[in-house]
Parts: structure tokens; sequence; C-alpha cells
């Protein structure tokens, strides 16, 4: 109770603060001024989507340089919008539906791009790559992380599925991990920021990951988890959030390493409004069992318009793709005689 | 889970105690005015729990030794003078657990004491309660529902927002939004339903719509279907509790609405943090380990 009582001083504090400094903020570009909760602190709620389609690392086109040219920027802007012309006009589904696995252009994705959903035009920006360092636009693995994300991606969509340990983390319900929440856009990536005194809640759609972050000084609690020890500080208006004591989920199968939990994993964000309707959000990711050094990507968020809602996302609950995969597994198997 | 309960029991009564407020609920309401947020709403954020056995069975019961008993035969014979009547004893699959497995006596929560089922939703409730090891969605880290959440014995956190407020539980890391802004309908049934929330004084009101028919109450196999609708009030009684009331309609189901009530602590503990229960893990071997062919405790096919 000490401490609450403790709180409520700082929270007065921070609102009279907020009250002198605020004649003193200096406007972003269009005159956009960070907006306050009532209690102080910079208001980030609302639902944020990652809405580019950046690749995490940078491609070997683009080898040496960190941004698309102008003319490159306006090429992606005619795609994007002649795709959403033809979205627009129904012309999507002829994209899908593919008599057999050969003809597919999305070969072993064809479960996912049922879930998918384009609904919105993707935005488009200069970076070539969300990596933004090292300067090469790379994770840097180790050699033995190279192999083992080469492993994840034959097995994506392919299997075996002998047990229920086959399937990703994703398929068997569980998370895709801290970190890539923010930002795993099209399947569900919906993330809604809530913010009480003391707490920034980020409420994740797809498998319904929450983080309930602490923002009051308080320090790691050391019990290991899936999503860590999240602990927050305010830098100016950026929230910065360092998460660590992971639990250790290196053993099961991930649909890409760089998301998976480790003891020695250590993940630092930085969330900054730029704007009404935008965020830079940037991530450092540090350990030793995956990667050669600490890698950092710079990731812009888009909030939605105010009446967006994010929805149930029951997927343990429904989870008839498991039965359906171990089942066919077996099914597979004895057609070729194992 | 026993001992998590007991653990949580200690920290209340010394809560309740200090607070000098040894009242279950009621009369303490008019008294008490809740803290104020810096918007002007009643303070109701903190981590709370239930410390009962309602999510054994919301009605009263008296203790027993085990979640799943096997029938006993009928006695016969006149008592004294035939040898000890059958028991019901625990089923094999809960049998290894002892004392730690058997179900604590409860003076019940409903209101009045009965709940008003239809007679053939009476005798689905029995053949629930004896078909709970297979039916029970808690067993299988299912979203618990509402307003089994609440009471279930884990804890939960209340984080008020400006115009949202997350509700966060610790099993299976279940989530409600409480919308205390204008928002649509559900676009469908869901586990933990549509929650529409309002003030009535010191006292959050939470309107409860859209639900599947797949959650249960409790232990004990108590049920709704789709047309369940939940009415919940939140009022402070003091820093320390407060009172939690849940009517529940559902005209497929019971002949009226009907009234759960209890009190609710707050979990005092310095720095206290809802923990991961990510459950999901922790039923695989039991929902899939049947179809698999590999041994996932060893990797190698057994």
């Amino acid at each position: 109770m000490k401490n609450r009582h403790l709180l409520a001083v700082a929270a007065v504090a921070a609102a009279v603060a907020a009250a002198v400094s605020a004649a003193a903020q200096q406007p972003a570009a269009g005159g956009w001024v960070q907006p306050k909760t009532p209690w102080g602190d910079p208001d980030l709620q609302g639902v944020w989507r990652y809405e580019a389609s950046i690749p995490l690392e940078r491609p070997a086109q683009f080898q040496g340089r960190a941004a698309l040219t102008d003319d490159e920027v306006a090429q992606r802007q005619k795609v994007e919008d002649d795709q959403e012309a033809s979205r627009l006009a129904g012309a999507e589904g002829k994209a899908v539906g593919r008599g057999n696995l050969d003809q597919s252009p999305i070969r072993g994705n064809e479960y996912n791009s049922f879930w998918q959903d384009h609904g919105r035009p993707r935005q488009v920006y200069k970076q070539t790559s969300l990596v933004i360092d090292p300067a090469d636009g790379r994770i840097p693995y180790t050699p033995d992380a190279k192999k083992a994300e080469a492993r994840a991606q034959a097995r994506y969509g392919a299997g075996p599925y002998e047990s229920f340990l086959d399937p990703d983390t994703g398929e068997r319900c569980l998370t895709d991990g801290v970190t890539a929440l923010m930002w795993q856009g099209p399947n569900g990536g919906h993330n809604r920021i809530v913010q009480s005194p003391g707490y920034v809640t980020v409420l994740h759609e797809e498998y319904l990951d929450r983080r309930v972050i602490p923002v009051d000084g308080r320090q790691p609690h050391g019990v290991r988890q899936w999503f860590g020890n999240a602990v927050g500080t305010w830098e100016g208006n950026t929230l910065v959030v360092t998460t660590t004591n992971f639990i250790d989920r290196t053993n099961y199968e991930w649909a890409s390493i760089f998301m998976r939990p480790s003891e020695t994993l250590r993940i630092s964000e930085r969330y900054t409004r730029t704007g009404a309707s935008t965020m830079d959000y940037r991530i450092t990711v540090e350990d030793p069992t995956t990667f050669e050094r600490a890698w950092t990507a710079q990731i812009p968020i888009t909030r939605l318009p105010d009446d967006t809602l994010i929805y149930e996302y029951a997927c343990h609950e429904g989870n008839y793709a498991m039965t359906n995969l171990l089942a066919g597994g077996r099914t597979d198997a004895a057609k070729r005689g194992r | 889970m026993r001992a998590r309960i007991l653990g949580v029991i200690g920290v209340a009564v010394i809560a309740v105690a200090a607070a000098g407020c040894n009242r279950q609920s009621g009369s303490a309401a008019a008294e008490y005015r809740a803290p104020r947020t810096a918007d002007g709403k009643p303070d109701l954020n903190g981590i709370w729990q239930a410390l009962n056995t309602a999510n054994f069975d919301l009605r009263a019961h008296p203790a027993r030794p085990g979640l799943s008993l096997l029938p006993a035969a009928g006695r016969s014979g006149v008592p004294g003078l035939v040898r000890a009547t059958p028991v019901e004893l625990p089923d094999p699959a809960v049998r290894p657990f002892g004392a730690v497995g058997g179900v604590p006596a409860g003076e019940g929560v409903v209101v009045g004491g009965e709940i008003p089922y239809q007679p053939w939703a009476a005798a689905k409730r029995d053949e629930n309660a004896r078909e709970w090891l297979k039916r029970d969605p808690e067993i299988k880290c299912f979203m618990p529902g509402v307003p089994r959440a609440t009471y279930l014995p884990y804890p939960f956190q209340i984080l008020q927002g400006t115009n949202k407020i997350v509700v966060a539980y610790e099993f299976a890391g279940a989530t409600r939004t409480i919308h205390m802004d204008t928002v649509g309908d559900s676009p469908s049934p869901s586990w933990m339903g549509w929650s529409r929330g309002r003030w009535d004084g010191d006292t959050l009101v939470v309107e409860s719509t859209d639900f599947n028919e797949e959650t249960w109450f409790d232990r004990a196999g108590d049920f709704h279907s789709d047309a369940l609708k939940v009415t919940e009030r939140f009022t402070p009684q003091s820093p320390y509790h407060l009172t939690y009331e849940a009517t529940i309609e559902d005209p497929k189901v019971f002949t009226r609405p009907w009234t759960i009530r209890m009190p609710l602590y707050r979990r005092v503990e310095p720095d206290k943090q809802l923990l991961e229960y990510k459950c999901v893990e922790f039923v695989e071997e039991l929902m899939y380990g049947q179809l698999g062919v590999i041994d996932p405790a060893t990797g190698r096919r057994p």
C-alpha cells in the first residue's frame, strides 16, 4: 500500500509537471502535440498496426543501401494502388484456389492465407529493411543459429508432424513471441494499447497475447516466463521497455527462430509517437544463444481509426488444425508405407 | 492449487483485518467512498482475487474426497448392524492426489441458495457433474468465460484506461475489454463475451452478451446457453475489498434470473504482478498425445 501512495504522489507530481511543460512543448510537423493521459503520461492508447511490407532483413538487391530511391518508392506505391484497386474490384479471389499445390504461388502458406486480412492498403516507406543495425540490415545469427533457422524454414508448412511438438509455437496456439508482437501484420496483428496509472497494457489480437507492463520504477520479479519480465520507463514522450527473464523455449519449433525466447534473451523497445496516427517503434534484441551481437529494427506503426476494435482470437479452443495435422501425418505415413 | 489459495488467504485476512472491515458486503457500501482516478472515476485499479470455493461449486456443498467420484452402491440394512456402508471413492484418475485432490466445503455464493434450472437443464447439470473429468472446459485450458473467470483460484487485474477497462486474468491469459465508450455489436459469439460498462455511483456495472455455449460456471457442471447475459456489479467496500455480484439471465436454461455475490480481495503484496499461467502447453499431451507417434518426452518412437 505504501507503494500505492507513493505512486499517487508521483502521479500528481507528473500531472503538474505535464501541465507546466505542455505550454512549452514543441509541436511536431503539422502542429501535432503528443497528447497526455489524465494522469500526465504520454498517451499511446488506441489500436496500432504495422501496415508496411518492408522485409525484415535487407534483400540482396539492396545490398549497400538503407533507403529506396524516390523512383522505387513511386513504383511500389503504384503496385499498392493497383492492388487496392483490384481488391476493391473484387479481383483478389482469382489469385487463390489453384488446382494443386504445385500451381500455388504461396506453397506451404495456403492455410495462413485463409486467415490473412489485407483489408487496408499497405503503407510504402523508404526503408529497405526493418533491421537498421547492423548496417548491412541482416540479423547477425551465430553459425549454429543460421543452421537452425534454415531447418525451421524448411520445416515450416512441410512437417513432419509426428507429435504435438512438431508444429511451430503459433500452430500450437502458444505465441509467436514478444520480438515480433508489435509488427506481425496481416494475421491479426492488431495491438490495442491501454494505459492506466503505472501500467501500459498491450493486447495483441493474435493468440490473445497480452503484456501488462509496469511503468512505475519497479524491478523485474525474476520469475522466468514466455514473455519474460517487462519493465517500462518514460524518456520524455518515449516509452522505453526492457524485458529480461525469459523462459527457455529454444527446444520448440518456431516459424522463424529470431522470435524464440531463451534465458539469455534481452529485448529493449522504444515506443515514440510521431503524429496522430504514426509511431516509430524500435526494438533491440540481444541473445548470445542466437545472435553474434545485438540487432535493432525500426518499424513504422500506424494507429487505426478510433472505432477500430480487436476481437477474441480463440486459437487453442478451436485448434482443429492440430488434430488434422497429426491425423494427416499418420495417413501420409501410412501411404508411404512407414 | 490448494497451496496457492492458502497462501493468499493469509494475505487477505491480514488486509481485511487491517482495514477494520470484517463485513462480507452490503452495509459498508453506503459509507465507503472509493478513491478517484485522475479523470474523476472510482478507482478500481489493482490485482484482485476471490477467496472461496465458488469454482468448485456455486451452491453450498460439503467437503468431498475428490473432484471426480465413482458412484457407490446404495445403502441397505440397518445402520450400525451391518458392515460399513458403501462410500463414494475418488475416481482412479484423481485418486493419487489424496488429500490434495479433495474438494473443500463451501457455504455457496448463490443468493437464495438455488440455481433455478429448467427441469431438462437440471438433469444436464447433474450429467455434467458426473462427466466432469471429460467435459469441464477448465481442464482443457479453454477460456473460462464470465463470471467464472472472476472466482477461479487465480488473481486478475483491473486496468482502467480512459475509455476501455482491461480485465486481465491470470488463468490461460484470458482477457476482457470492457467498453466504457459506445461500440457496435459483437460480430460473433465468443468465450469471454462482449462487455459494455458504465458507472452507477461507485459501482462498475458491466453487461456482457454474445457468449458461446461452451463455458461453465464451476467444476460442478453448472452451465448456460448462448442466450446468456451477465450483469456484473463491482462495488468498492474498503481499500482492500469490493463486493462482486453477477446476475445471470438465460431463458433457454433457467426459469428466472439469479445472482451470485461474493467479496473480492485486493492482493496487497508489494509490486504484486500477474504471472503467466500459459496452460495450453500443459494440456497438449492430454488432448493430442494419442495422435502422435513420437514420445514428446524422449523425441523417439516409444
